[in-house]
């Protein structure tokens, strides 16, 4: 169980945190990403829509594997890509909501899990200096989870424009391995091409102004990144070292 | 064109009325027909004023989602706008006599293999661990935890247990009547009828109106409710009573509050009986709707309120500051539903106890069959009529049967319960079939429409939930279907445990619907 803590000079300061991703947190077989990560997700990652569990809405994700825990890009205990997806590279840090009477916003503290295995009493990255400073990593941090709150209301008024036009289809992905095995992978979405190609031009331009048209396009093309997930699972089954 | 010449192309098309039933018919025949202008339908529904809301909460039948869905509205503004809860189907407590607690499902989830294969008498010659509905159908678990039929990222209309709605009345016509004039191009006036004009073939050919603009068209559809406008006061046509089956004839009803915010809200209509009739207890979001049908012969106005306040209190509900208000029933239904150029929807077609629900799921019906039947011009009238009327004459006996099934089968002693049961007051049809049911469990073939109200399904569920003894000759069973039977109530278990861990409650997934609505796909 993650235990979340607010993060104050005082109680944390000679705390130290390894920033390399942990088995426990990478053993997901997808991932929420916010549109902009998309060009770096791009060169790695099959990016598709999901619904998410609480709201029902879309949300975008990275595709890591083919079963519940499997993260084909998590071999040999580190990340094999040079990106690693902002939601993992937050860990173990959140954010907390802090005060607020009811109905008014609360404000969000930089929070950490201090369960997390990433916690290490030597090595790793301090989080204040000597004089309780913030350090310059808990800063990117800081800054890191807020670009994933103001990413993640993008990816929805994304999507749910998405949404609106019609322009997202379920996807049902038929996979077969090299060990004659096959999988098939529901409740995926991506955007429906077909509509795409018959939007009029003024909403097509509607896209384009909120970013929107480069962000479907980079969906669409991640898709290459299926076949390469299918090789990545082929060569663990036939034991070949990746 | 000459006026009542049989080529007279049927193409405007006015509806009297706007309740549930006039904008039911109009949404449905509009969206079947959407082209409007020279070369198409027009639908244009006429109403005195509009209705003040009536704001008791009503059941539907599953048949509810694909009307809605094919009028084109969403289930998310739906459920918000009309203060819509999910209903699974109904539970009957205390109906099989009164000496100890007893209760029993009638879930809208199918028996399950109910398609290729009747298995209820390999339940009833078994151990019977649990009841019918509980061995065969998963459904009846989530309704004992007041469990939602669906999750937040099932699509809109789609579900993991079959599903209708409760839904409050008094915003149901409204929202429907945004949605039919905004989106479907239905015209809406608002006028008083003063006389009906017909040609000399006894076709209505305009309305006349206080205003004094004349409503001209091709087909009239009778929703103007118990005032029977048309159909009755225009045409006369008799009104069939069932009133010798049916006892019900007077209704108390009442809102109450939930106990708090979090409670949660019912899966099912609860039909608890009582000395001459039974209550009815449906939640919508915002509150409950709770009412005692009962039959004046048997019980006075105070006495019945008093037994309603009973039930009240018993659940720890304040009866008292409550506005309790009396209602008149009279069951029965037309002797035709479709003449000449007019056809009856809705409670000027007929009106039984709200029993298992049947008032809008018999408009939905008729609506469809009249988009289904629609002719191209007067000539083809009689036939449609014809057609309508023989298979509505039939639902309408069909619903009858059922109604008195439930009544039938109890054992209570109440002088009501008993004359029930009294021959004379069942049907030839029903006790025909009960006479069967003795050595056979209802199924496919018994029933011959294509489009049954009640199938063998919701027989079986009634049959067996109050203990009917149906013993089938062993050589007509076979060990095969003995195996499946096993084999079908252990994944009826198994399928009910999952889905009890998976869905949420209704209160939570309204609650979500309400902030993040459901997605179209």
């Amino acid at each position: 169980m993650a235990n979340l803590v607010a993060l104050n000079s005082q109680a944390h300061r000679s705390m130290r945190v390894s920033p390399l991703p942990i088995r426990e947190l990478a053993q997901v077989n997808v991932v929420s990403v916010i549109p902009r990560e998309f060009p770096r997700l791009l060169a790695y990652y099959p990016v598709f829509f999901v619904k998410n569990r609480e709201s029902g809405r879309f949300e975008p994700v990275a595709l890591l594997g083919f079963e519940p825990r499997e993260n084909l890009y998590f071999m040999g205990e580190r990340w094999d890509v040079d990106y690693v997806p902002l939601q993992i590279q937050r860990q173990p840090f959140a954010l907390l909501p802090r005060g607020g009477a009811a109905g008014e916003p609360a404000s969000l503290d930089l929070a950490i899990d201090t369960h997390s295995s990433q916690i290490v009493t030597e090595g790793g990255e301090k989080l204040f200096d000597e004089e309780g400073k913030p350090s310059k990593y808990m800063e990117n941090m800081a800054s890191m989870m807020q670009a994933l709150v103001s990413g993640s209301s993008e990816g929805y008024a994304f999507t749910g424009r998405l949404v609106e036009l019609g322009l997202i289809e379920s996807v049902e992905l038929n996979v077969e391995f090299v060990d004659r095995s096959e999988k098939k992978l529901q409740g995926l979405y991506w955007i429906a091409a077909p509509a795409l190609e018959k939007l009029p031009a003024a909403q097509l331009a509607e896209l384009r102004d909120h970013k929107f048209l480069e962000w479907i396009y980079f969906q669409m093309a991640s898709l290459s990144h299926v076949s390469v997930l299918v090789a990545r699972k082929n060569r663990l089954l036939s034991g070949v070292s990746l | 064109m000459s006026t009542g010449s049989a080529e007279q192309p049927i193409r405007r098309i006015v509806v009297v009325g706007g309740g549930t039933a006039g904008w039911i018919t109009a949404g449905v025949l509009a969206s079947r027909f959407p082209q409007r202008g020279p070369d198409g339908v027009s639908v244009t529904l006429i109403e005195s004023r509009l209705q003040p809301p009536i704001g008791v909460g009503e059941g539907t039948w599953p048949t509810i989602r694909s009307t809605l869905k094919q009028i084109g509205v969403s289930e998310t503004d739906f459920l918000r706008e009309c203060d819509a809860s999910f209903k699974q189907g109904s539970k009957f407590v205390d109906w099989v006599d009164a000496t100890g607690p007893d209760a029993y499902y009638h879930p809208f989830t199918l028996p399950a293999d109910y398609v290729d294969h009747n298995l209820a008498p390999y339940w009833l010659e078994g151990p019977r661990n649990a009841s019918f509905a509980n061995s065969l159908c998963f459904q009846t678990r989530l309704c004992d935890h007041s469990l939602a039929p669906k999750k937040i990222t099932t699509p809109e209309f789609a579900g993991l247990a079959n599903y209708a709605y409760h839904l409050d009345a008094g915003k149901f016509a409204p929202f429907l009547q945004k949605h039919c004039v905004d989106k479907l191009g239905v015209s809406h006036v608002l006028d008083e009828i003063t006389d009906v004009r017909s040609d000399e073939a006894g076709n209505i050919e305009q309305l006349l109106t206080k205003s004094g603009t004349p409503l001209a068209a091709d087909l009239f559809i009778d929703c103007s409710g118990f005032a029977s406008l048309l159909i009755g006061k225009h045409f006369g046509v008799p009104f069939i009573s069932c009133k010798d089956s049916l006892f019900i004839d007077k209704a108390w009803a009442v809102q109450i509050p939930y106990r708090t915010e979090d409670a949660d809200i019912a899966s099912v209509t609860v039909s608890t009986a009582q000395s001459a009739g039974w209550v009815w207890d449906i939640g919508l979001t915002t509150r409950r709707g709770v009412g005692y049908v009962y039959s004046s012969n048997y019980a006075s106005e105070e006495s019945s309120l008093g037994e309603l306040r009973s039930y009240l209190d018993a659940r720890g509900d304040l009866s008292s500051n409550l506005s309790f208000r009396s209602i008149n029933i009279n069951s029965g239904y037309r002797q035709q539903f479709w003449s000449r150029n007019c056809v009856a929807v809705g409670l000027s077609a007929g009106f039984l106890e709200p029993l298992e629900a049947s008032a809008i799921v018999m408009i939905e019906l008729s609506a469809k069959s009249i988009a289904d039947l629609l002719p191209g011009s007067r000539s083809g009238l009689t036939h449609a009529a014809r057609i309508f009327n023989g298979t509505f004459r039939y639902r309408w006996e069909r619903i009858v049967d059922f109604l008195k099934l439930h009544y039938v089968l109890s054992k209570r002693s109440e002088p009501f319960w008993v004359d029930n049961t009294r021959a004379a007051s069942i049907p030839d049809s029903l006790r025909a079939g009960l006479e069967y049911w003795r050595q056979h469990c209802p199924w496919h073939e018994d029933f011959s429409h294509r489009e049954e109200v009640f199938s063998a399904a919701s027989y079986q569920y009634v049959l067996y939930g109050m203990g009917y003894p149906t013993e089938s000759a062993h050589w007509l069973l076979s060990e095969a279907d003995r195996g499946r039977a096993r084999e079908k109530m252990g994944e009826t278990a198994r399928q009910g445990e999952a889905l009890r861990t998976a869905l949420p409650g209704n209160r939570d997934l309204l609650g979500r619907i309400r902030k993040f609505g459901l997605q179209k796909i």
